[in-house]
């Protein structure tokens, strides 16, 4: 019998080693799959992996063959925020069919929208603290959404996908008590904004695991076209309500909120975070502004058409979401739509991703996803 | 050194600040519910259900026509001369027999597009949401109250009636038909006189 040898061992190669974060992984905030290529604990590589919610939803508007069926499948491009998707929508058909449409609706959208933008970075930044194992601040937040969420299922009827802007006007008219329903959330908002700093923005875990950790140089940004708080955070001041207004936003005063490194480097996750805080300050402001100069009186269906006439034509109208910009591309022909295209802020920020990634640690790699505050259903469509 | 005690004492100092936060919200009242023991009231006109007042319902299919994924399925058929099916409480006449009336509701989106149509405003959404089913075609709500036999009796009565009609017509368009020949050939007649 020969001799058992032992087996050679093997020389201790740097190897790279490449695993999978997601589909159902808890911090990619929906079916999102990284191929992450790790040397050691360290990012060498990112690759997303997108289309797993994809519901064909620019050939289905094309189908449907009728503007107005389109919206309730707008509100699912992305759900964490319907009501901005609706507005785009409407807006462009709109412009294409040059509608007008009421005072009183106009200035509803706005309220309606800001509030959704709210509701929507409490999520954003809730989730952001609950990827860094922040449980608390996720829960608070939840508490504060689900007030908004309670004036939006009053005045639509439904909690997440509203469903509620139509072409020309609103569904339904405006509940009496939302004016005093809405002043009762903007006042008792205002303090916990400071509890949410408490929490998490002045936390120095918090800080130490978002500071300096995924820098997003400006030009980077603007080379990749990144919009909403993403550029922001960089330190570009690019918000298309104030630097190409549509809708009413021309009137109201607001600022645009930036990074500005206070805690690292211009351009890093707490800088993205940051961003969003101060926007939800700035969205009270329009609140209040737009709640005080609301006309009382209106009918808003007033300007809604019985039967959308299709026209022939051309129109992209972009928006600021709390993502960044959405636009609708819409080639309109006589019998109907012939091309409905939606440029999605998710998909254009998500493809940052790999190049901020980059010799990031795993753990951070966790954070980065989280700052971008991508929602699946923006992406994929 | 300084730098270390400083970066503690911060971290030390935010931490407690948080842990006062949970504090404060420790002693205010529970925001959440016990569901199913307590449960929220909907405002009025949630979205969670849809029902139909098919007494009311005249089959005009605008609802249908509305809906985008196509979950309502309505079919009717004329009512003879014979019979009066009456008026909505809205007071519109009411000339079809609904023989079906399905709203498919695992299809649904809750969207309220069909809702707003309705002349009679028969069709609307109803605050009920626990209606869950293990078996997805338990959720085909059929609201047409006729039997099948009443169904094919219909049927054959509007069809009868219907071919009678065409019958009539085309009886009818002979009848022109044989007189304009007439006229014709003695127009012809006149011409070839004169
Ligand atoms: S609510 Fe929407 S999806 Fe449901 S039946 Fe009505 S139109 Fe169709
Ligand atoms: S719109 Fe109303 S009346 Fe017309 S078919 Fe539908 S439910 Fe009946």
């Amino acid at each position: 019998m020969a001799p058992v040898t032992s087996p050679q061992p093997a020389a201790i190669e740097n190897r790279t080693m490449t695993i999978n974060m997601g589909p159902q992984h808890p911090s990619t905030h929906g079916v999102l799959r990284l191929e992450v290529t790790v040397d050691g604990e360290v990012v060498t590589k990112v690759k997303p992996d997108i289309g797993y919610l994809h519901r064909c939803f620019e050939k289905y508007a094309e189908s449907l063959g009728d503007y107005a069926k389109v919206v309730p499948y707008t509100d699912r491009i992305d759900y964490v925020s319907a009501l901005h998707q609706e507005m785009g929508y409407v807006i462009a058909v709109e412009k294409l069919l040059e509608l007008e449409v009421p005072e009183r609706v106009e200035y509803m959208r706005v309220i309606l929208a800001e509030l959704q933008r709210i509701a929507s970075h409490l999520l954003g930044i809730g989730t952001f603290g609950l990827d860094l194992g922040a449980f608390t601040p996720f829960l608070y937040c939840f508490i504060e959404r689900e007030n908004i969420l309670r004036i939006l299922e009053k005045v639509s009827g439904a909690r997440l996908l509203y469903n509620y802007l139509c072409v020309g006007g609103l569904m339904r008219d405006i509940p009496t008590d939302f004016t005093s329903d809405t002043w009762e959330f903007v006042t008792s908002f205002r303090p916990k904004i400071k509890e949410l700093n408490d929490l998490l923005t002045t936390n120095s875990i918090f800080i130490d695991r978002t500071a300096n950790i995924g820098v997003l140089p400006a030009e980077v940004a603007l080379n990749y076209s990144a919009s909403g708080p993403m550029l922001r955070g960089s330190g570009v001041s690019w918000d298309l309500r104030k630097n190409d207004p549509y809708s009413i936003y021309d009137r109201f005063e607001f600022n645009v909120p930036v990074g500005q490194g206070e805690m690292g480097t211009v351009g890093d996750c707490w800088d993205r975070y940051i961003v969003r805080v101060r926007e939800m300050e700035e969205s009270l402001k329009i609140i209040e502004q737009a709640l005080d100069q609301m006309p009382g009186e209106g009918d808003v269906k007033e300007a809604v058409p019985r039967r959308i006439r299709s026209k022939e034509g051309e129109v992209y109208v972009r928006t600021e979401t709390p993502r960044g910009e959405l636009g609708y591309y819409i080639i309109s022909e006589k019998s109907g739509p012939y091309r409905i295209k939606a440029r999605t802020p998710s998909f254009v920020n998500l493809s940052i991703l790999p190049a901020i990634s980059k010799g990031a640690l795993v753990a951070d790699l966790v954070a980065i996803v989280g700052s971008i505050d991508i929602v699946l259903g923006g992406v994929d469509r | 050194m300084v730098q270390t005690l400083k970066k503690s004492w911060t971290t030390f100092k935010t931490i407690f600040t948080g842990m006062g936060v949970t504090m404060r919200h420790l002693l205010q009242p529970s925001v959440t519910l016990r569901y199913p023991e307590e449960r929220d009231e909907l405002p009025s006109g949630a979205r969670s259900k849809l029902f139909v007042h098919i007494d009311d319902c005249i089959g005009c299919k605008l609802c249908e026509r509305a809906c985008p994924v196509n979950c309502i399925a309505i079919e009717t058929v004329q009512a003879t001369k014979d019979v009066d099916l009456g008026k909505t409480s809205t007071g519109n006449p009411k000339r079809f027999w609904i023989t079906t009336f399905n709203i498919d509701m695992s299809k649904c989106m809750y969207c309220d597009m069909c809702v707003p149509p309705c002349p009679t405003e028969c069709i609307s959404m109803v605050p009920e949401y626990e209606y869950s089913e293990y078996d997805r075609n338990n959720l085909l709500f059929q609201f047409s109250e006729l039997s099948a036999d009443k169904v094919t009796e219909v049927k054959e009565k509007a069809e009868k009636e219907q071919e009678e009609k065409q019958r009539k017509k085309k009886e009818a368009a002979r009848k022109k038909k044989a007189q304009k020949a007439d006229q014709t050939s003695k127009a012809k007649q006149k011409n070839s006189e004169g």
